[in-house]
């Protein structure tokens, strides 16, 4: 396994790190795999993850680059206006192009969390040279991760689905050690967004089952993976639940849930399972496999992660 | 503002522990005879500060310094693993850094910057040496103890509203601090942060910023007290940027890059 410090895009301001594998198969060079940076951290992610995650699937004979979009991590900011989700593609469209140039690979599998799991079901929709999405904790909007909503959220995704089940969190909550003050805002917040959701998300919810089915068409392989205390999983659910589920038993589109971990995989367990589970995926998308719809093929998900979709823990 | 500026990535130093840099090159009308070599903090921190970081570097680089910032072994993009760092193995780094930039720039003054772990490991490296211009110590950890307590803490408080992980990761000789593996070895070397006063000049002139209202002020006058270094002090009412915020954006001290730039142009004016 090689690392290198790379430049590349319309100016040369894009930087990121190249990890190739210690020996390449010239007759069936698999596809390279790009990570896209998840939110604005930098191109190593929080925990580090997007280099380990890297240097696995080097080992696993992929190439593989992660890089900084413009004015993320050590990239230059851009000057032309153009918006973040449209900058995004484009240059993940000039990583495709880097390492075709560079690397003569001409079909590619993205990957990204939260942010960068949107740019990369986006450029999946306009480029067939991407044969494979993994999207962690994807967000439905742009300005989701700005909402400030969202830290009293996770807390009420919280309390319903993990809490409420705990004997330790009962019995805090029975002996006067439990933030009072935090429950009524998470319990207020839920009842309040259990009135304000009927019919929410049309427009959203019609284009994204349109590109799943069109992806699903072209045969590129997408798979959703959602933390399990991330409640982003619901929104997902809400907004294109009984098309994904005509997806899946169709083996076009894959749901997996990393059990007790959250959004940032912000413990060494959640990273273990995370990096395991995306290994054996990604293993499964090889020349050998590619064609065969996920479900008729061999690979099973690990023990440890859960292939099903939840049923709406609080809502 | 807009800066017209120059980055280039690369690895350096040995071919079994290449470290990850990232040179700034300076502005060429106002290229001064100082070269920057900024020290990063570890773990979390790490990830919390690094945009901070490069922005100092580029206002340090659009002021003329030529600027070399860079990950420890076993840190960001470096090369080892996680459970590989050391204190030991840092300073080493350090050393590597300050060379790179010497033999990269042709400049011999070099002024290090240093953030929390790095501004400690800053100080002590600068100690080692003594053939240091100038030194900026951003809130440096003064006590290893202290800083050790803040992490478990901190890993406490983020347990609270996520379920716990299933495997204990402490039998392995490791403990689980926000997603970066502590190992024993390194929580030790940790524990024995504890900065004595010290006779040697590390530095020519030292600017400490205090942003972290707990931290000691008089031990870090102490540590001084006996060396000709010329010691100014700043402090800062502001957020501790390399803490998480709940809605996991990153914190750019503006006041504190401006005040570092402006002092850094002083001393090397």
């Amino acid at each position: 396994m090689r690392e290198e410090a790379v430049l590349f895009g319309e100016v040369k301001s894009l930087i990121g790190i190249l990890t190739d594998p210690p020996m390449r198969n010239g007759n069936h060079p698999k596809p390279a795999v790009i990570l896209l940076n998840p939110g604005i951290v930098h191109r190593v992610a929080p925990g580090r993850i997007y280099v380990g995650m890297a240097r696995a699937l080097a080992a696993m004979g992929f190439v593989v680059l992660r890089f900084d979009f413009s004015g993320i991590g050590d990239s230059a900011v851009r000057y032309d206006n153009l918006p973040f989700d449209k900058s995004a593609v484009r240059e993940t469209q000039d990583a495709m192009h880097f390492l075709e140039a560079t690397r003569g690979v001409g079909r590619f599998i993205l990957l990204g969390g939260c942010s960068g799991a949107r740019i990369s079901l986006q450029t999946a929709c306009c480029d067939p040279r991407v044969v494979g999405a993994f999207l962690i904790n994807l967000q439905m909007t742009e300005d989701e991760g700005q909402n400030s909503d969202q830290v009293t959220r996770s807390a009420a995704f919280y309390y319903w689905n993990f809490a409420l089940f705990n004997l330790r969190s009962w019995c805090k909550l029975l002996t006067g050690k439990a933030n009072y003050r935090n429950i009524l805002r998470a319990l207020g917040f839920q009842a309040r967004t259990q009135f304000a959701s009927g019919g929410r998300m049309s427009a959203e919810s019609i284009q994204l089952a349109a590109n799943l089915r069109m992806l699903a068409e072209r045969g590129a392989y997408v798979t959703f993976l959602y933390a399990q205390s991330d409640p982003r999983l619901n929104d997902l659910c809400e907004v294109v639940g009984r098309e994904l589920k005509q997806l899946r038993a169709l083996g076009k589109v894959r749901v997996q849930i990393i059990p007790r971990s959250d959004h940032t995989f912000s413990s060494l367990d959640d990273q273990e399972k995370l990096l395991k589970e995306i290994c054996e995926l990604i293993d499964a998308i090889t020349p050998a496999t590619a064609g065969a719809p996920l479900n008729q093929r061999q690979d099973q998900p690990p023990q440890s992660v859960q292939e099903t979709l939840p049923h709406h823990g609080g809502k | 503002m807009r800066l017209a500026e120059k980055v280039v990535p690369f690895y350096f130093g040995s071919p079994d522990k290449l470290l990850f840099g990232c040179y700034h090159e300076p502005s060429l009308e106002r290229r001064r005879k100082c070269a920057v070599v900024v020290c990063q903090p570890v773990g979390h921190e790490y990830i919390n500060s690094h945009r901070a970081l490069r922005q100092l570097a580029a206002r340090l680089s659009d002021a003329g310094f030529p600027v070399l910032r860079f990950d420890y072994y076993g840190c960001g993009d470096s090369s080892g693993s996680r459970e590989e760092g050391t204190i030991l193995q840092w300073l080493e780094d350090i050393s590597t850094a300050i060379s790179e930039v010497r033999s990269r720039t042709a400049v011999v003054q070099v002024c290090l910057i240093g953030l929390r772990l790095g501004g400690t490991l800053a100080m002590i490296a600068a100690a080692e040496r003594a053939d240091l211009e100038s030194m900026v110590l951003w809130d440096p950890v003064v006590s290893g103890k202290g800083y050790l307590d803040g992490l478990l803490r901190l890993q406490k408080e983020m347990l609270r509203f996520r379920p716990k992980p299933s495997s204990a990761q402490e039998p392995q000789g490791y403990l689980d601090v926000l997603g970066f593996p502590l190992s024993r070895f390194l929580r030790a070397e940790l524990e024995k942060i504890d900065l004595p006063p010290i006779a040697v000049s590390p530095a020519k002139d030292v600017l400490v910023i205090q942003s972290d209202q707990t931290a000691g002020e008089a031990n870090l006058k102490e540590h001084f007290s006996q060396t000709e270094t010329r010691l100014e002090y700043q402090r800062f009412d502001g957020p501790q940027i390399w803490r998480p915020t709940s809605d996991g954006s990153l914190l750019v001290p503006s006041q504190i890059l401006h005040s570092i730039v402006r002092w850094t142009h002083r001393v090397h004016a």
